[in-house]
């Protein structure tokens, strides 16, 4: 082993011993690198690339834009007080019959969105307007459908001008652009990202309004069901941590049983004993607690759902409970009892300080699992079963607004995250504990 | 425990891999009784089924374009045929995600009507195709059912009855979505069948009709799936339930069960088969509809499930045919569109709910959150 005149040791071929240890370990880097590979391009492709492609989504708007990028920009010089000039015609019209057939039949969706009717405006004008041979196009298009005559229609395009928009978001939240403001500003200019603020927000007309009251069920459901899974799931993890094996075993058995069973025949088992000529109502007549004719509606309603969901996710919390629970030694509470503590003073002082670990895991799996439930509250639920996850499916199926979905889907996660954020400030996310 | 996994995952990917290795031609639809029906009608009837040269999968899904829209977008478009409802029918042909049909060659009905002739509407005339994109399936409708026992004297006859909770006291089932309720209470409010369409997309046709639900404020039960109404109603937990005729057909048909209809205000809406664009087999599944809506294939389906066929012809064969169900007993007191029941029902205007679907279950989710 050499040494410079700096200091460095060298190895015996004069290559610096920090560089020759680089290179090595760069070799050794690489191999766990490469063991790692397939899980990380799994992840990226199964996980980081769905998220940014859902929140890319939730704010495009630029389909349209590409269906009428000429309208769009006479659109902008447009007073919005009364009908537009022929010029706008003409082209909306040029590029109707022009678009491809795809391209605008999806245009069409967006355009539906903003004012129900472009749809079938749209492609009722693709249809007839091959026949329409030469201008001027004002007349001739209204006397095709007189929709092409109300400003309504025209005013409700302005949202549609920038390639970006807040739209699904605001329509997530029962807000939305007001379209009869006169001129609608371009909410992100897309050169300098200016604010503006005549493109004013308006709450949906009343009617309308649901998304907030779902958003507030869900989240309601989803905190009490994690709620009686802690009352209910503490109690059994504790016993199945403290009792002897052979009891133990054979309780677990009975929190795996469920666990193992069809969803669905769970989610059905539950309308018969809940429904009013159900088990739970018939015994309760027949053991002359309630008259026949007072059965109650334990089901199709908010109850239902609670109790439904409540025994599907309880393992979710049993689990994580027992696991940390299993690790508590007994002595603990024995010596908190032997040196004078009351026993509930000793269990609030000594034990649950222990099993917080595990509280945090079950809850927020609980919670997790709840807030984006489907088809438990869907069965069980009557009016009540129309959970967020129920408006996702519903969009992303019937009417095919993904926008909405995207930003749906969003929210859920940015509160899903905001959780966890005010879970690690309070709590710490190192006191979490699976097993 | 990993192990096992491992090798549950191992066995499940080479299921996928030989379930599509056999199976050379797709067909989807929506499960249950209903694709039993298909099964039946006209999949094992089908000229290449019989011979063994082609094996037809059937596969089940929830409805929607979303896979459609999936493997079409994706270019690996697996599905050749899919049965799919009137809007998503017409949207999937706007938006060129199933392909176009040329109907002039299909078999024309015994009476000299073209293919799309023998399709008629709700009694004045031909009703055709919905879009160029979709072949004729089935009508199926949402109609009122109710247990005769439950009403020991009057029995409720029409469409305002089931909107009369003084008259005829208790509970009643109705779906978690807007469609077929609001046509259901315009008629109940005095609307003919006939002018109900027109009604409902005038000025102010939604709001008449939701003011008309009204009356039913607090005296609903929701449901969502298809069996659960008859349940509701067999239970005792409704008096009259909303139900898909079929349903309620096979309950009385095949497990003997007594429900009456109210076919007043009937809602009736399609299923129609179609191809996805870019389906590989296109030729072939261009086939195998032409055999699938034939009279005799159109009929041959009723012998399972109570919808009506949609072609006229078919309903011909089942009079001659009587008694027609599979096991013997006469099935046209159950099917929603012989000609007199057709005039006494709506047909669901799919163009009008495909531009109107979004605000108007919206509308009525809001409406169901504050009928409690």
């Amino acid at each position: 082993m050499n040494q410079t005149a700096k200091g460095e040791i060298l190895t015996t071929d004069g290559i610096p011993l920090k560089v020759s240890l680089r290179r090595s370990e760069r070799i050794n880097k690489f191999r766990a690198f490469a063991l790692v590979l397939p899980l990380t391009l799994f992840i990226i492709i199964t996980f980081v690339i769905p998220i940014i492609a859902m929140l890319t989504r939730s704010i495009d708007d630029k389909q349209i834009n590409t269906v009428f990028p000429k309208t769009f920009e006479i659109y902008k010089q447009w007073d919005r007080k009364k009908l537009p000039t022929e010029e706008m015609y003409a082209t909306i019209f040029g590029e109707i019959v022009n678009a491809e057939k795809r391209a605008i039949g999806k245009a069409s969706t967006r355009m539906n969105y903003s004012r129900s009717g472009w749809k079938s405006l749209i492609k009722k004008s693709k249809r007839k307007f091959k026949k329409i041979k030469e201008g001027p196009y004002k007349e001739q298009m209204i006397a095709v459908d007189k929709r092409w005559g109300k400003i309504e229609f025209w005013k409700a395009l302005g949202e549609m001008v920038d390639p970006y928009t807040f739209g699904y978001f605001l329509n997530a939240v029962d807000l939305k652009y007001d379209s009869n403001k006169e001129i609608i500003g371009y909410f992100l200019n897309a050169v300098d990202l200016k604010y503006d603020s005549n493109k004013e927000i308006i709450r949906q007309p009343e009617k309308r309004r649901i998304y907030n009251y779902t958003w507030y069920k869900t989240v309601k459901i989803s905190v009490l069901v994690t709620l009686f899974c802690l009352i209910l799931g503490y109690p059994i993890a504790h016993l199945l941590a403290t009792l002897p094996l052979k009891y133990s075993n054979l309780l677990m058995i009975f929190v795996l049983l469920p666990f193992w069973t069809s969803l669905l025949v769970r989610t059905v088992s539950w309308i018969i004993i809940l429904m009013k000529k159900g088990v739970f109502n018939s015994i309760l007549v027949w053991a002359g607690v309630i008259a026949d004719e007072n059965r109650m509606q334990l089901i199709y309603n908010e109850t239902g759902t609670l109790i439904a969901m409540t025994q599907i996710l309880l393992p979710f919390m049993v689990l994580p409970l027992y696991s940390v629970m299993k690790t508590i030694p007994p002595s603990y509470m024995r010596a908190a009892l032997n040196l004078g503590a009351q026993p509930m003073h000793a269990f609030y002082r000594v034990y649950m300080p222990q099993t917080v670990p595990g509280i945090s895991a079950g809850g927020l799996l609980v919670f997790v699992l709840a807030i984006g439930y489907f088809i438990t509250p869907e069965l069980v639920g009557g009016a009540d079963g129309q959970l967020i996850g129920h408006w996702i499916a519903y969009h992303l199926k019937s009417t095919l607004n993904w926008g909405l979905c995207a930003a749906l889907g969003t929210i859920l996660l940015v509160v899903m995250l905001t959780l966890y954020w005010v879970y690690n400030k309070i709590v710490g996310i190192e006191n979490i504990k699976l097993g | 425990m990993i192990k096992t996994i491992k090798v549950a995952l191992l066995a499940l990917i080479g299921l996928a891999f030989t379930a599509t290795a056999y199976a050379d031609f797709t067909f989807v639809s929506w499960g249950g009784a209903y694709t039993m029906s298909q099964q039946k009608g006209y999949i094992d009837t089908w000229g290449p089924v019989k011979n063994g040269t082609t094996k037809v999968s059937v596969e089940n899904y929830n409805g929607g374009l979303g896979e459609v829209k999936a493997q079409v977008e994706s270019g690996n478009v697996t599905w050749d045929v899919v049965d799919i409802l009137p809007v998503d029918a017409i949207n999937g042909c706007d938006e060129g995600l199933l392909e176009e049909l040329d109907f002039s060659s299909w078999e024309k009905a015994p009476n000299g009507d073209s293919f799309l002739e023998s399709i008629p509407d709700n009694g004045t005339g031909v009703g055709g195709t919905i879009s160029p994109c979709a072949a004729p399936q089935i009508w199926w409708t949402y109609v009122i059912i109710y247990d005769p026992k439950a009403f020991p004297e009057k029995k409720p006859k029409k469409m305002k009855d089931f909107f009369d909770v003084k008259k005829f006291p208790g509970k009643r089932g109705v779906h978690t979505w807007p469609q077929a309720v609001l046509e259901m209470a315009l008629v109940a409010d005095g609307v003919k069948p006939s002018k109900v369409n027109e009604v409902l997309q005038g000025e102010g046709g939604p709001d008449r009709a939701f003011a008309k639900l009204e009356d039913l404020k607090g005296h609903v039960v929701h449901w969502s799936a298809g069996a659960q109404p008859l349940e509701l109603v067999s239970s005792g937990e409704v008096v009259m339930s909303i139900v898909y005729n079929g349903r309620a057909g096979a309950a009385i048909l095949s497990e003997g069960a007594s429900f009456d209809y109210v076919w007043e205000g009937q809602v009736l809406d399609g299923d129609w088969i179609a191809i996805p664009k870019g389906s590989k087999n296109k030729a072939e599944a261009i086939e195998f509809l032409k055999h699938a809506t034939t009279c005799a294939s159109q009929a041959e389906q009723a012998r399972y499930i109570t919808y009506g066929p949609m072609r006229s012809c078919g309903l011909d064969v089942i009079k001659k045919g009587e008694p027609w169900f599979h096991n013997g007993i006469a099935v046209l007191p159950h099917m929603p569109n012989t000609k007199k029941r057709l005039k006494k029902s709506i047909l669901t205007d799919p163009v009008w709910w495909a531009d109107h679907n979004a605000e108007l279950k919206e509308q009525w989710a809001a409406w169901m959150a504050g009928n409690k």
